[in-house]
């Protein structure tokens, strides 16, 4: 019996050892503030020197970006916007016109609930200043004016850099989708330096590549309405999160909550929604997909996301539900205790 | 296989799913506080003695506070106050920042559950 009882004690004792002895984490991280937000950068198994190296190479390229694609600050976007009010055509700068070309094509899929030349009426809404209105809302006449003279992608036309349009109220603005964009131009930077194990996080929606040595990379999804998480996912090889929420920018008046992703079916905030999660390959895709399914809503978020070709989504509706594709519920796992009700789709083909 | 023999395996069958989640799963509390300013290194702090923390910002000083292993911005010269309003962080991977005054704090573990969180 004591040779046994020593057997155990060893073992026991070489478990406890392997547990301390993990080895030391090989991943440089890196964070920068662009596009109004914290950008994190995590490489895997990359020299530390040449990592620093690579990421101030991303930091400049988010900045660039971030300067020439501002929907109201002076900028390459900001100077288009003028040209498309006064009804003049003008021709696009080729650092935006793949940028506007793409957000003209998932509009398009998403049968304009993803709206990007909305940039008046998110104007109005006060989203376009640092400082969010305090106290007052909006001329409801003024919104109702924006939302009739319905500005879309189809008003404009595109031959070869030349850019038209006849309607005066289009006016880009690119918040729902230039960070996805941003994320994949990230990526492709890291590829091109062979780097093939990296997140970019920017602010909270981030693309995965690679893995994290010889396992996958492991995302926590934050709880719309609490600091603790909701769930996990496990990612490997090219996959993007994303989420667009209630939360992240809002203004209160008597009570209310008006956050900033506006409907452009009302010109009010979309009021059916609380946050929704895309998984997808590409992080463009993924970040105007997650606007459109958030204003799509409960009834009608699974045609949205058929429409944009989109396969995993998780929505969390208003009154907590958490609505769910069978291929988005086989991937994640909530953490224990989680006490909603889950509504299972039919599956999106 | 002797009764000894079962005895043992029946042991370390028992006693694994314990070793497992506490080092490997285990929501543990957060071990240290990094702290982000602009362009700047990362500063590491530890999450005691509890104390006040001055950082300077483009906009002015950021107060941050840690008390009984947690953190929180007490001030901050931002118009709307969303780092002070995020309140206290107690857990791995908290994060909250002064996105205006280029701040950010991290809470970190030795043994974080994710590699990343998506909100």
């Amino acid at each position: 019996m004591i040779e046994h009882l020593t057997r155990l004690g060893c073992l026991l004792l070489a478990l406890a050892v392997s547990g301390c002895e993990q080895p030391k984490d090989p991943v440089f991280h890196d964070q920068f503030f662009a596009f109004g937000t914290l950008v994190e950068v995590s490489l895997y198994g990359v020299e530390p020197q040449r990592a620093e190296s690579i990421s101030k190479v991303i930091e400049k390229d988010f900045m660039d970006m971030h300067a020439n694609w501002h929907a109201w600050q002076p900028g390459k976007l900001s100077s288009l916007n003028k040209h498309l009010a006064n009804l003049e055509p003008t021709t696009i700068d080729p650092s935006i016109l793949p940028l506007i070309r793409e957000a003209g094509r998932l509009s398009q899929l998403s049968g304009g609930l993803f709206n990007p030349v909305i940039g008046n009426l998110v104007a109005l809404w006060g989203f376009h200043d640092n400082a969010l209105p305090v106290g007052t809302l909006p001329d409801s006449t003024r919104i109702r004016e924006l939302v009739e003279q319905a500005p879309v992608v189809s008003n404009i036309s595109i031959d070869d850099a030349l850019i038209t349009t006849v309607n005066p109220s289009v006016a880009y603005d690119l918040g729902g989708f230039a960070k996805g964009y941003a994320i994949d131009r990230a990526i492709d930077r890291l590829r091109t330096s062979d780097v093939q194990n990296a997140i970019v996080n920017a602010g909270g929606d981030l693309r995965v590549i690679g893995q994290h040595g010889d396992r996958p990379w492991r995302i926590g999804i934050r709880h719309p309405r609490d600091n603790s998480i909701l769930a996990s996912i496990e990612v490997s090889g090219d996959a993007s999160v994303f989420t667009s929420g209630d939360y992240e920018r809002f203004f209160e008046v008597d009570g209310n909550h008006y956050h900033h992703i506006i409907d452009p079916r009302t010109g009010y905030p979309a009021s059916s929604t609380t946050s929704v999660t895309v998984i997808h390959s590409d992080a463009a895709t993924a970040d105007a997909a997650a606007t459109a399914l958030f204003v799509a809503g409960p009834d009608q978020w699974l045609s949205t996301a058929q429409n944009m070709g989109i396969r995993q989504v998780m929505l969390i509706d208003k009154q907590g539900t958490i609505h769910m594709n069978p291929e988005m519920r086989s991937r994640i796992q909530f953490e224990p205790g989680l006490n909603a009700e889950i509504s299972l789709s039919a599956p999106l083909q | 296989m002797t009764r000894a023999d079962r005895i043992l395996i029946l042991l370390v069958v028992c006693t694994m799913p314990f070793v497992y989640f506490h080092l490997w799963v285990s929501d543990e509390p957060a071990n240290y506080l990094v702290i982000r300013s602009g362009s700047n290194a990362p500063v590491t702090e530890t999450l005691s003695p509890d104390r006040m923390l001055h950082i300077a910002g483009p906009l002015g000083e950021s107060i941050v506070e840690i008390n009984n292993g947690r953190t929180r911005f007490v001030s901050s010269p931002c118009t709307r106050q969303v780092c002070v309003h995020r309140g206290w962080l107690s857990n791995t991977d908290g994060l909250a920042a002064c996105l205006p005054n280029r701040i950010s704090m991290t809470l970190v573990s030795q043994h974080p559950r994710f590699d990343a969180i998506n909100f």
